[in-house]
């Protein structure tokens, strides 16, 4: 055990809370903003401490605080309580373990020593990911069951056979990406992605796998209990489903539990077909190769996109009072936005001027990578909620009918077809 | 530390299974058997075959015994309909007559080769690529059978839902 052994491991593990648990309050803010932004009303937008509002995103903490200081009532019919209580623990802790196998860098090389950037370094990553996805299911089942309740029974029931006809599809799905990449190691398959197709296109799975993208992509959203799959909880017709009986932080673990597992099935999709931490035109390899460029790049963009940003800030958030609230927000911002091109360019400019040594470039372009990485993972994310505020519900046969009767042997011919070409081309 | 771990995943594993066939509830007993399948995971991550862990996991907990959950769910038993009389004489009865055969196992487990030793395993032997390799070189035809077994199994079990359809 040597000081920097440690230090990674627990940067590593601390990126990956980052990404799950951090994640999870922005992505409260981005579903509620966009589901504003697409039903043509602001949102939530007034929260603030000190006048501070950052577009609203002061409203999720205001609600983690609602539900940790909510009164934690359960019903007198619930007899079941270890299971009862058992049941949130289960899905958040289910869709937290999904996430740590996620590559958000590729490997890093400090010294002599190499480092795997996943918060648990495992060459089973895939499967990792299967078995703690699927194990979410036994939170909504046990959830459903315990909580003694019509609605919520038939709740857990459609979750339960949602997902058992839908994971089907979506690990043959996976069979046909793992035959392309010959490998179930979440880094080499990021890895593959980085080469170029035909010269110009990046190998991106998209790209590679079109078929097999779109059954996962379907498939995760049912895995998720995200609409247009989520008949687990149709408020419509079965009041909140399995969490009906749910109060405070019991259904703050379910709530947050669920944003979790799905920023990790987005992160498996960035990994299996977005290229995961890799730069379209730029693998690892050319980032460390060109960086005194990128540094070159970063100084010059920086200030000009900042200034746009600031003027943009100014422009929407400036109030008639003087003394309002709000005009101080924009100081701050402003502040802020100064305060980090002036670090950023002093760094940069330093290493530019001093030169920066080969363990220096690796921890940079890993950190480069983990931006990438970011910046896709929200992207997907943003996709998944485009999609649950655009579409309808899908009737239960018509779901059964679009699992069994269209995923499934679509997703069989797809390993047929690309088994072919593989072991033909 | 690897003694113990031992221990304490095997202790969870007996729990389980005494609990899954006494227990009268069969939400509870389905669960119990959980715990089983989850400390047997645990005891071939323990022997280093990450990828058998996997497959526990992934197979039995994720699929098997969730598709057991919903059934039972499904099918809504009350539990008064299963009560049995005498159900521990009878389980008495039965453990005694199965005694021999748990000496015969426990002898064919003394028997076996390298009891004990187990120095010679690499380290990543219960890798994927390891355990690929053996699986398709060296026992390619048993596989193969096995799937087709599998394959019966699915065909058989569609037949018979089907023929009480009819009736």
């Amino acid at each position: 055990m040597n000081t920097i052994l440690v230090i990674v491991i627990v940067v590593n593990i601390i990126i990956a809370l980052l990404f799950s648990l951090g994640a999870a309050p922005i992505l409260v803010w981005v579903e509620r903003r966009v589901a504003g932004f697409i039903q043509d009303r602001l949102g939530p937008n007034r929260c603030n401490i000190a006048g501070i509002r950052l577009g609203g995103l002061i409203q999720s903490f205001a609600d983690m605080l609602k539900l940790v200081f909510k009164e934690d009532f359960r019903a007198g019919a619930i007899k079941e309580k270890f299971v009862f209580m058992l049941a949130p623990v289960i899905v958040f802790a289910s869709a937290f373990l999904s996430y740590m196998v996620m590559p958000f860098a590729d490997n890093l090389t400090i010294g002599k020593q190499t480092f795997v950037m996943q918060g648990l370094p495992t060459n089973l990553g895939i499967l990792w990911f299967l078995a703690f996805a699927g194990l979410s299911i036994y939170g909504i089942i046990l959830g459903g069951w315990a909580s003694n309740n019509k609605y919520s029974l038939l709740g857990s029931i459609r979750a339960g056979a949602q997902v058992i006809s839908y994971e089907a599809s979506m690990t043959l799905a996976i069979i046909s990406v793992l035959i392309t990449y010959g490998s179930v190691n979440l880094v080499d398959m990021v890895n593959f992605q980085s080469k170029l197709l035909f010269g110009f296109l990046p190998a991106w799975g998209v790209v590679m796998q079109p078929l097999a993208a779109i059954i996962f992509i379907v498939t995760a959203f049912a895995e998720a209990n995200r609409t247009p799959f989520d008949i687990a909880e149709g408020e419509s017709e079965i009041v909140g489903g399995y969490h009906t009986e749910y109060s405070a932080m019991k259904f703050g673990l379910f709530f947050v539990g669920e944003y979790v597992a799905m920023s990790a099935s987005s992160a498996l999709i960035v990994t299996l077909f977005f290229g995961g931490y890799n730069l379209p035109w730029l693998g690892t390899q050319s980032l460390k190769d060109n960086f005194t460029l990128i540094m070159e790049v970063i100084i010059v963009l920086l200030p000009i996109l900042s200034f746009f940003f600031g003027r943009w800030i100014l422009k929407n958030n400036i109030w008639p009072k003087a003394d309002d609230i709000r005009n101080r927000e924009s100081r701050w911002l402003i502040r802020a936005l100064v305060m980090i091109n002036v670090v950023v360019i002093v760094v940069l400019g330093y290493f530019l001027y001093s030169g920066i040594g080969s363990n220096g470039v690796n921890i940079a372009v890993a950190l480069i990578q983990i931006a990438t990485f970011a910046i896709k993972l929200l992207l997907m994310n943003f996709v998944f909620v485009w999609v649950r505020w655009t579409l309808p519900r899908f009737r239960y046969d018509q779901l059964q009918y679009l699992g069994w009767r269209i995923l499934l042997p679509l997703s069989i011919a797809n390993i047929f077809i690309t088994a072919l070409v593989v072991v033909g081309v | 530390m690897i003694d113990t771990i031992f221990l304490i995943l095997s202790l969870f594993a007996l729990a389980g299974a005494i609990g899954m066939i006494t227990l009268s509830n069969t939400m509870h007993s389905a669960l119990s058997f959980l715990v089983t399948v989850f400390a047997i995971a645990g005891l071939y991550a323990l022997l280093n075959a990450s990828f058998l862990f996997m497959v526990q996991i992934i197979i039995y907990a994720g699929a098997i015994i969730a598709l057991l959950l919903f059934i039972v769910m499904f099918l809504n038993i009350k539990e008064d309909k299963l009560k049995e009389p005498n159900r521990y004489n009878i389980m008495l009865v039965v453990a005694i007559i199965l005694a021999p055969v748990d000496y015969l196992l426990f002898q064919a487990f003394l028997k076996m080769p390298h009891i004990g030793d187990f120095s010679t395993t690499l380290d990543n032997f219960g890798d994927v690529k390891m355990l690929g390799n053996e699986l398709f070189k060296g026992w390619l035809v048993p596989f193969e059978a096995i799937s087709v077994l599998l394959l019966v199994a699915l065909i058989g079990s569609i037949v018979l839902a089907r023929k009480k359809e009819r009736e």
